[in-house]
């Protein structure tokens, strides 16, 4: 719906700083910023207020949560004193957390790899589930945010890790969060890739756990490959074929200093 | 068996998520409040309360303006006891926690007088410009985190920019040359 001689409304300049504008309505106020200069600084001067106040409030998101507002802890501390329907709720919860997506109550002890390994597998499934599929915010900190998301999620992890670069593969970093599991917290990022598939690498650290070879993974039919390196673990999995996830699990591992 | 599943997934789901939504939470108390740890109260309220509701919520509502609607009511709340309480300690001028960081940093100078200058805005205007500009709501999701129209959202958005704007250029008022659509 392209309508060039509509006019501009107050609103609209502040949802074009925001970003908030479809392609049509930002070309019209960049043409009407280009005749208008007084309104251009104001705008900009807008602009860069927003940014100002963003980086001033940044390191509030990046620093360590403190104890008591770990949510874990929250949790069980509600448990302690709830009625009888959260209780239930909270029992279903106990009692298929581990198998069911985020498996977020019971903390096992991962000793064998075979366990880590599985552990590994069903959470990256679980956590690519549950996100790919959420239309409005699949990550949590967006593309434009990498290096924000690689400080939270590093230090969260207390593992140094960033988002790799798969745009040479044709897929296009999204944007990422940080994840739970019952072994801690982990890494997810998103790519977009051909025809919209989405992929997610998954980075979980899995302490004692011997290395493990790129394998490929299966859990509730969906696909992936997983190993594990120096005490850490990663996936990648998505709706691809398995010597495309082979091959791009083979690009991330190096991304990442691993072997091959 | 199969909706039991789906039912823990969509709870494990949701905690997932509001752990997720910690940092942005702790970052938006501290840009309300003054004090570090009123604004950690503050985050901690909001997820006690959020935990409270949480068999409540069934839907896939968005969880990140599911929680900062919470906060902001127990902020709204908390503001009026203030109120109510007869000659309060006044708040503290500065910004203890914003101050404090980066000092290294050559933008933190003027950091502090943008910080001053949010301060000084009413608080219904200093809210939507955080939510909008440093949070990334979209309009909609800071009208109904605030429980306010969205034309409300964008005076507030509106009035406040230009105020901050005027507070730390020390400029002059400027309209727009151009007001609503006619």
């Amino acid at each position: 719906m392209s309508d060039p001689v509509r006019p501009i409304a107050e609103e609209e300049l502040h949802a074009y700083v925001d970003g908030q504008l479809d392609a049509d309505r930002r070309s019209a106020v960049q043409r009407y910023l280009q005749d208008h200069p007084e309104v251009a600084r104001q705008v900009a001067a807008w602009g860069t207020q927003r940014e100002a106040l963003r980086a001033a409030f940044a390191p509030f998101a990046v620093e360590p949560i403190p104890p008591r507002l770990g949510l874990e802890r929250l949790v069980q501390q509600r448990l302690g004193r709830q009625g009888l329907a959260w209780r239930a709720a909270a029992a279903v919860v106990l009692a298929f957390g581990l198998g069911g997506a985020g498996g977020w109550f019971l903390r096992g002890d991962m000793q064998s790899s075979d366990d880590a390994f599985t552990l590994l597998a069903q959470q990256a499934v679980a956590n690519h589930v549950v996100y790919t599929a959420d239309l409005r915010r699949p990550t949590e900190l967006g593309a434009q945010q990498r290096d924000d998301l690689a400080r939270w999620v590093s230090n969260r992890l207390n593992h140094v890790v960033a988002p790799p670069d798969l745009s040479a593969e044709g897929f296009s970093y999204m944007g990422g969060r940080l994840a739970a599991t019952p072994d801690g917290p982990a890494g997810l990022f998103m790519y977009d890739g051909p025809q919209g598939v989405r992929l997610t690498v998954f980075v979980l650290p899995l302490h004692t756990s011997p290395s493990q070879p790129i394998q490929h993974i299966d859990y509730d039919h969906v696909d992936g490959c997983a190993w594990i390196e120096k005490g850490v673990g990663y996936t990648v999995v998505g709706k691809l074929p398995p010597a495309e996830l082979r091959r791009l699990a083979e690009v991330v591992q190096r991304q990442y200093g691993g072997a091959t | 068996m199969q909706s039991q599943s789906c039912w823990v997934t969509a709870v494990s789901g949701t905690l997932t998520r509001v752990e997720a939504c910690i940092p942005a939470l702790r970052r938006y108390a501290a840009a309300l409040l003054r004090s570090r740890d009123d604004a950690d109260d503050l985050v901690h309220d909001c997820l006690v309360r959020a935990l409270a509701k949480l068999h409540t919520r069934r839907d896939d509502a968005d969880v990140r303006a599911w929680l900062f609607a919470i906060m902001h009511n127990l902020f709204i709340s908390q503001l009026r006891r203030a109120k109510a309480r007869p000659a309060g300690e006044p708040l503290d001028e500065t910004h203890e926690a914003a101050m404090s960081l980066r000092p290294d940093q050559e933008n933190s100078l003027q950091w502090r007088d943008l910080i001053r200058a949010l301060n000084a805005l009413p608080v219904e205007q200093r809210s939507v410009v955080l939510l909008v500009s440093v949070e990334d709501l979209s309009y909609a999701e800071a009208a109904s985190v605030l429980g306010i129209p969205i034309g409300t959202v964008m005076s507030r958005l509106a009035r406040g920019r230009e105020r901050l704007r005027q507070m730390t250029e020390g400029g002059e008022e400027v309209r727009p040359a151009l007001r609503r659509v006619k």
